[in-house]
């Protein structure tokens, strides 16, 4: 310490530039009118408020900020699209319910977001770097008169490095408005280099960046057999039992439990073969069972009840094409092993008993899952009356005409 | 602070002929108002205050002198109160004379206003003057030609009217938003009481004066609704009631009585907010009493709350409606987004010709045009925000009741008026107005202001038509002349206001500062 500061007095301490002091805002706009006219380019002023007109006083060219801004907002737009189409559409293609994978209205928000962050982003880093912020260190903070200028002095500073500074003519120049004007030294004997320790920290902190970005790439192209890691135990591992696991409470080790044999819960009987389960001894029944009232009640029941369980797959017509099927085979499911849904109008079907049909929308047939838990064994049956009713409609000839009707045909 | 509330009162005082009597009543007002003993104030007012001989020299001084007593009286219990009516919120409401005059001396008196006491730059003309009688011919001219065609083309299309009732509901509310957006306008700057605003202010208070016409304008709306009519708003038809499940559960609100009463409330809140604030801003050229800016300021409050419901709960009923089965509860704002973006092309418009017809030449500059750019690109944003909040809800949950609304927009016909909308009411002019050169470039700002105007008809039209023809867009010279009608109309009205009035306040509190208003 006392080494440096000996150093520095034998040095000669050089001059930084000329400091001019106002103690009115009128005042110093006249001054750096002169001083931009003189055509200085390396000097500032520093007021205790922002000060009206002193932009064009100081000949400040309007700032390139919103070009920034403006490339910055573009680049969190084409960010955003591109993430999400290659996240959603490209790389790993996932239907969301029933939209396209890549579905525009869906990525808006992610824009707008992007868009707005990369944008205020940019205002404020750009801010900061076209006013070379921060700075750590001035030779003016060392300046004691300096401190008024959060008070109610005004100053205006030509620096020595101006290609146009000479110290008497510029002393000259100021002189003609300030209140005072003198030299300003560069007091400041910090080296000029950053310290080793914060270029090491960046380095460290720069390499160390990359981790995350190599770790990921390097999961991608391998695979890992060890368990997952589990990072809130509690929630992964529940004091409850799930259908199908361990329960070493009982002596088969089951957790869900089997009915008791010999009993039956209040209401579920259901022995009723017919009703229940479509048979008629050991074939499937050919008729409607006795609870199932053949009437325009039923079959209205059962529209509604087709409408919203089977038309999704089966159609509004129940030929084989609701809104899922076209959409299955809009994005290519076909490949994939995409079974279409069967139209119900085939005459094959059309051959089935009614019985095999209630088993088949109970106990589900091919991928078509079982219907049974959600819909009534009364209901079940409305919907086959309609079915039949679809079929007829697809398959009617001439003898399904009254007389009348045919003669109006002709 | 404390020190800048006496001062309008003194400066009220000092534009009294004898300053005698005003130095002799100061004593009196010391004791009750601590404030008022600051002597740096008194110095400032006392360079402020106008020249004496000058204002002897006004025929109309003495009339103001005259009234001067009667609130002298009061002037003890209203100073005395004071730290409690008004805490430090109202530092702004106080004329600034002291930071005003220096750049912009008030000696101006006599050359600009008529009834003297303008606060605002010397020698500018801040009447409509004989423009009024023209405009009152261009606007009655285009009002008689323009819904005198309408309704003939719509007597002979021989569909009930029904298309005529539409096409008069899209420029009715074509015209309805600009005034609501005047109304919310002057609401929004009293409540935060801006400082750059009171010299554009009053444009907004002529047009806001149109409120009534729009009322009596409704009235061709009304018809089909009181005659039990359903050729605009299929609820009033009972058999179609009858059908629909939702509109039975819907009929306690929509059905015509009740229709009515609410219309008249709208109009009643919108006609009285609006004509209370002009009236005081109006009332202030004559008195100068800043007490007028505070009660503008304690209106706005309530006022902008039921701004907001009934602007809302008007969307709704006299365009939402129309297809009573949807329902969205965006609708509100997305009509409240149009009322201010296209209030503020007309300011702007409106301001760039009384300019060009050389008013208000030196109270509004550059900075005042850069704001309402500013506006004009929020609103822009702002809309489109709103349009894709409510669509983007509505499709991805893709419920019947919702999606009823936009297929035949998006799907059934209407798909090129509604990418019309997308480039047309945002991308483009997000890109022509983002720029602050743009903004402040008076040709462009008004090119921008007619094409957002254009786009806002076009916006309208895309809400209410395909209710009339849900496969296409039933283009008809009707359109255009219910549109040249209700617009004659609003210019007749406003020219006709407007012929009485200055074109800015003159003795607003805030006008120094809105008049020194820079933007960067």
């Amino acid at each position: 310490m006392s080494e440096k500061k000996d150093k520095s007095t034998t040095k000669k301490t050089p001059v930084y530039g000329i400091l001019a002091e106002y103690s009115d805002p009128a005042v110093l706009i006249e001054a750096c009118k002169k001083v931009r006219d003189a055509g200085f380019k390396k000097w500032d002023t520093y007021t205790p408020f922002p000060v009206h007109g002193i932009d064009p006083a100081m000949g400040i060219k309007p700032t390139i900020l919103p070009w920034l801004v403006l490339c910055a907002g573009l680049t969190g737009l084409a960010t955003a699209i591109t993430l999400q189409w290659w996240t959603n559409a490209h790389d790993y293609p996932w239907i969301v319910s029933g939209k396209p994978f890549w579905s525009i209205p869906a990525n808006v928000p992610i824009m707008f977001e992007l868009t707005v962050l990369l944008s205020a982003l940019t205002t404020l880093g750009g801010m900061l770097a076209l006013n070379k912020l921060p700075h750590p260190s001035h030779p003016l903070d060392l300046k004691e008169r300096f401190e008024r200028v959060t008070d109610d002095k005004f100053f205006l500073l030509i620096e020595a490095s101006d290609p146009k500074y000479d110290a008497d003519e510029v002393t000259a120049l100021l002189a003609e408005d300030a209140d005072l004007v003198e030299p300003l030294m560069d007091d400041d004997q910090t080296p000029a280099e950053l310290p080793r320790g914060i270029i090491y920290g960046l380095v460290i902190l720069t390499a160390a960046a990359i981790v995350p970005f190599a770790l990921a790439a390097h999961a991608r192209e391998s695979h890992n057999r060890s368990p997952r890691i589990h990072i809130v135990p509690d929630m992964d591992w529940q004091t409850k039992y799930k259908a199908q696991r361990v329960n070493t409470f009982f002596d088969d080790r089951r957790a869900d439990r089997p009915f008791v044999e010999g009993t039956v819960a209040r209401g579920n009987l259901r022995e009723d073969d017919h009703f229940y389960r479509g048979k008629s001894g050991d074939t499937w029944a050919r008729t409607f069972p006795n609870q199932v009232e053949v009437s325009e009640a039923t079959m209205k029941r059962g529209e509604q009840r087709f409408d919203i369980f089977c038309a999704p797959c089966h159609g509004l017509q129940g030929r084989g094409d609701g809104m899922v099927n076209k959409r299955a085979e809009s994005i290519g499911a076909g490949v994939d092993g995409w079974v279409p849904p069967s139209d119900i109008t085939d005459p094959n079907l059309m051959k089935q008993p009614v019985g095999q049909l209630f088993n088949s929308i109970t106990h589900g047939v091919r991928n078509m899952p079982a219907y049974g838990p959600q819909i009534e064994p009364e209901d079940r049956w409305a919907i086959i009356l309609y079915v039949r009713a679809l079929q007829r409609t697809r398959n009617a000839t001439t003898k399904d005409l009254t007389p009348s009707e045919i003669a109006s045909l002709k | 602070m404390a020190s800048k509330k006496a001062k309008p009162r003194k400066t009220v005082k000092q534009t009294e002929p004898e300053e005698t009597s005003s130095k002799s009543e100061e004593p009196t007002s010391e004791p009750v108002s601590a404030e008022e003993d600051d002597e740096d104030d008194e110095d400032e007012t006392k360079d402020s205050a106008p020249e004496p001989d000058e204002d002897e020299a006004k025929k109309d001084e003495p009339k103001a002198a005259s009234k001067k007593p009667a609130p002298k009286k009061e002037e003890p219990k209203v100073a005395a109160s004071k730290p409690v009516t008004s805490g430090p919120a109202f530092e702004d409401d106080m004329p600034n004379q002291a930071v005003g005059q220096p750049r912009k001396p008030a000696s101006g008196h006599g050359a600009s206003g008529k009834d003297g006491g303008d606060h605002g730059p010397e020698g500018e003309n801040i009447r409509l003057g004989d423009l009024s009688g023209t405009l009152l011919k261009v606007g009655g001219g285009m009002a008689v030609v323009g819904l005198g065609g309408a309704a003939a083309l719509g007597a002979t299309a021989g569909d009930g009217f029904a298309h005529f009732f539409h096409s008069y509901l899209v420029a009715f509310w074509w015209g309805l938003t600009i005034t609501l957006g005047s109304l919310f306008f002057i609401l929004i700057q009293h409540l935060t009481k801006a400082r750059w605003s009171p010299v554009v202010r009053r444009v907004a208070e002529i047009f806001v004066s149109n409120m009534p016409a729009l009322a009596v304008l409704s009235l061709v709306v009304l018809v089909p609704v009181i005659l039990g009519n359903s050729a605009l708003y299929p609820w009033n038809d009972p058999h179609h009631v009858a059908q629909s499940h939702v509109l039975q559960h819907k009929e306690g609100y929509l059905n015509k009585t009740f229709f009515l009463i609410r219309w008249v409330f709208y109009f009643a809140v919108w006609i009285g907010l609006g004509s209370k604030l002009a009236k005081n801003s109006v009332q202030q050229d004559v008195s100068g009493d800043p007490a007028l800016s505070r009660k503008s300021f304690a209106l706005s409050a309530p006022g902008m709350l039921l701004f907001a419901l009934t602007t809302t709960f008007g969307a709704i009923d006299m365009i939402m409606s129309l297809e009573p089965e949807f329902f969205s509860t965006m609708f509100g704002v997305y009509v409240f987004a149009g009322c201010q973006l296209s209030f503020h092309c007309v300011l702007a418009l409106t301001l760039l010709w009384l300019q060009g017809a050389g008013r208000l030449t030196k109270s509004v500059s550059v900075h005042h045009f850069h704001d309402i750019g500013k506006m004009m690109f929020a609103f822009i944003v702002f809309w489109a925000y709103i349009a894709f909040s409510q669509f983007m809800l509505i499709w991805y949950a893709d419920i019947p009741e919702e999606t009823v609304w936009f297929k035949p927009r998006f799907v059934e016909g209407w798909q090129w008026v509604s990418i019309v909308q997308l480039v047309g009411h945002f991308v483009i002019p997000f890109f022509g107005l983002v720029s602050r050169h743009v903004k402040r470039n008076r040709k462009a700002l008004a090119f921008w202001a007619i094409y957002i105007l254009v786009v806002h008809y076009i916006d309208l039209y895309w809400l209410i038509m395909p209710s009339y023809d849900g496969q296409r867009a039933p283009l008809s010279a009707m359109d255009l002349l219910a549109l040249i009608g209700v617009a004659g109309v609003l210019i007749a009205n406003a020219a006709r206001v407007a012929s009485g009035i200055n074109l800015r306040p003159t003795k607003d509190p805030r006008l120094a500062k809105s008049l020194a208003f820079e933007n960067f």
